[in-house]
């Protein structure tokens, strides 16, 4: 099945309320939606979520990689069918992410990691138009292992005020997993205060965004140990996996890659350097549902533990993609499907966001699940990209 | 500060935002596009056509301390009390003076349908009917204390800017009374649930931050982007 046409859409969706982390704050979702059409007329949806601080794309360069390399391959190329067999799945996933292109350029100093968010984005919307095509579900491709999805509530850097109101939804909705975004400013306080508001129960997870020096990871870690601190995400900049060695040797908290993991190469050095004990999985950070899937088996052979993170402002597209990874992997932790709780608007008819106790069903309608409302798609792109044949 | 004072602060602010707008002041001054007007029309219709089932809902959940209030509410506004004037009727009717063609004032049912689907269909959040029957209460008294305040200068705007008839602005004028009344009873309603419930302060304080995150006058009446312009979330065109 060959793709005849396609359309690149720049949003702006508004948040609700800002997101901050230690590397900005966010006021609205700046996804790229690419909206695919096959040769009998079929339509899939991908995203993409360019993150320079990432993995180097940002949403004007991924829009351009997106329509001038990936685009005349894809549009050449002519794609299997999804296998009847599950166990050919993966293979089939694989094969569609082998045909989107590398630039040479990627890893090398002064170009981008890699352009995963870009490579992504195409492979979501085939294999979305490729199942519909079908009638087949990405659930069939990746057969779920749980009967639903946990997902965890995640406090953006704020006051310590705002940090504890944003506790109290958390707890009104009895979300049972919270992650704090720390900064390195007035760390203390609001993790304690934000214990304090939500009790014992809920397990808590600090994401650094790379905020702090390998000294300063250590001596925040051992300063928040005290508050049942189940991992630390990402507290020092990419960059040396010794640097993260070292924070994991002397920190009494479990040390989470994340920004350090956007290849597959990646994980392989990170396992190798012994550099932490948690891997931060994100399919628009790690290329896709297929290399996202790949990242994962190494750490499952390697006794790393997964959460399966998200990209602040995703729409239902990725949240469905997600939805079907966090069900098909063995992840402890899932975040994402926040939908109208960070959206102003959603782009899909049926909500994705979960629910009480962070609970949200399996996706079963074919594709990823969801049907986009391209009105609503028009109502927020700011730019848009026709491509033909 | 007392739970009565509590809520009708939380209400005042929510309203006071609502009125300082831009959007909304631009109503009044006539700088809205007649394009702008007639989606505020339609959106306002939306946001209301439904309420007597909005209001069913509070009933089967309502005290037995604030059930008679909220149900002749509910008769009220569908017009099986005394008065026997049907609300969502004046608000067809409202669309028609607008120039709204038969099409599109079934089309706003429909949406108001829709929405009232949707608020079926999303996934819940709150673990109990009891919370999630006070954050409706909350947000329809709101609504009430709204009207109360605002609904004859929106009704006066759209009389002088858009040049609709009194007539067909009864539904704006017969709020803005009724509601008053109304106003009072809706906040005497929430405290009765609290208390009847066993609502914690704490918990009415989290329910109040949940209910009222955004401004539901802004997002229901001029749309999501407004909204974000407002609060600084998306630029403002120029």
């Amino acid at each position: 099945m060959k793709p005849v046409a396609a359309t690149l859409m720049a949003l702006r969706i508004p948040f609700v309320e800002a997101f901050a982390h230690s590397v900005r704050s966010r006021t609205y979702s700046d996804s790229i939606v690419v909206r695919l059409v096959l040769e009998d007329g079929t339509v899939g949806y991908g995203e993409a979520v360019a993150r320079p601080y990432v993995t180097g794309e940002t949403v004007e360069s991924c829009l351009d990689f997106m329509g001038a390399q990936i685009w005349p391959v894809v549009q050449q190329t002519d794609y299997l069918a999804p296998p009847a067999a599950t166990a050919a799945g993966l293979g089939w996933l694989q094969a569609i992410a082998q045909t989107l292109p590398i630039d040479p350029a990627e890893g090398t100093p002064g170009g981008v990691v890699a352009w995963n968010a870009a490579r992504a984005g195409w492979e979501l919307a085939l294999v979305d138009a490729l199942l519909k095509a079908e009638g087949r579900s990405l659930s069939q491709i990746l057969p779920p292992q749980r009967s639903q999805v946990t997902y965890s509530g995640v406090i953006t850097a704020s006051s310590v005020e705002s940090a504890v109101k944003m506790a109290k939804r958390f707890k009104q909705f009895a979300i049972p997993h919270l992650k704090i975004k720390v900064t390195g400013e007035g760390d203390r306080d609001r993790v304690a205060a934000i214990r304090a508001a939500v009790g014992d129960a809920p397990s808590l997870r600090i994401d650094g965004n790379g905020a702090y020096t390998v000294a300063g990871a250590i001596a925040t870690c051992q300063d928040l140990a005290e508050f049942a601190i189940t991992s630390a995400e990402q507290m020092i900049p990419r960059g040396d996996r010794a640097d993260l060695a070292a924070v994991q040797a002397a920190a009494p908290i479990p040390q989470m890659a994340d920004e350090s993991l956007i290849t597959l190469a990646d994980a392989e050095a990170l396992i190798a350097a012994n550099a932490c004990q948690w891997f931060n999985l994100r399919i628009s950070k790690c290329g896709g549902l297929a290399n996202t899937v790949a990242i994962a088996h190494l750490a499952q052979a390697a006794g790393i533990r997964c959460q399966l993170g998200c990209q602040v402002g995703e729409t239902a597209i990725l949240s469905a993609a997600g939805r079907h990874l966090a069900a098909h992997l063995p992840v402890e932790f899932v975040e994402g499907s926040y939908g109208k709780l960070l959206l102003s608007q959603d782009i899909s008819r049926h909500p994705l966001h979960f629910g009480h106790q962070g609970h949200a069903p399996l996706l079963t309608r074919p594709g990823l699940g969801i049907e986009i409302l391209d009105n609503h798609l028009e109502t927020y792109a700011h730019q848009t990209i026709s491509l033909h044949l | 500060m007392d739970i009565r004072s509590l809520i009708a602060a939380q209400y005042q602010a929510h309203v006071q935002d609502f009125a300082q707008s831009a959007k909304f002041q631009h109503l009044e001054s006539g700088q809205l596009s007649g394009a702008e007007v007639d989606q505020f029309i339609a959106n306002l219709c939306q946001a209301h056509l439904k309420s007597p089932q909005i209001l069913a809902f509070l009933y089967s959940v309502a005290p037995p301390a604030a059930a008679p209030a909220i149900q002749h509410n509910m008769l009220e506004e569908l017009g099986l009390d005394e008065e026997g004037i049907c609300h969502p009727d004046l608000l067809i009717d409202l669309a028609a003076a607008a120039g709204f063609d038969a099409a599109q004032r079934e089309a706003l049912i429909v949406g108001a349908q829709e929405h009232l689907r949707t608020l079926c269909t999303d996934p819940l959040m709150f673990g109990t009917i009891k919370e999630l029957g006070l954050s409706v209460l909350l947000e329809v008294t709101c609504f009430e204390w709204m009207l109360s305040r605002l609904a004859s200068r929106i009704g006066q705007a759209l009389e002088v800017h858009r040049g609709l008839s009194p007539q067909s602005l009864a539904w704006f004028f017969h709020h803005s009374e009724v509601d008053i009344r109304h106003a009072e009873e809706g906040v005497t309603s929430v405290v009765d649930y609290l208390a009847y419930y066993e609502v914690e302060a704490d918990e009415l304080e989290t329910i109040l931050d949940i209910t009222f995150r955004e401004n539901i006058f802004i997002k229901r009446y001029f749309g999501a982007i407004a909204l974000a312009q407002e609060t600084h979330m998306l630029e403002a065109t120029p």
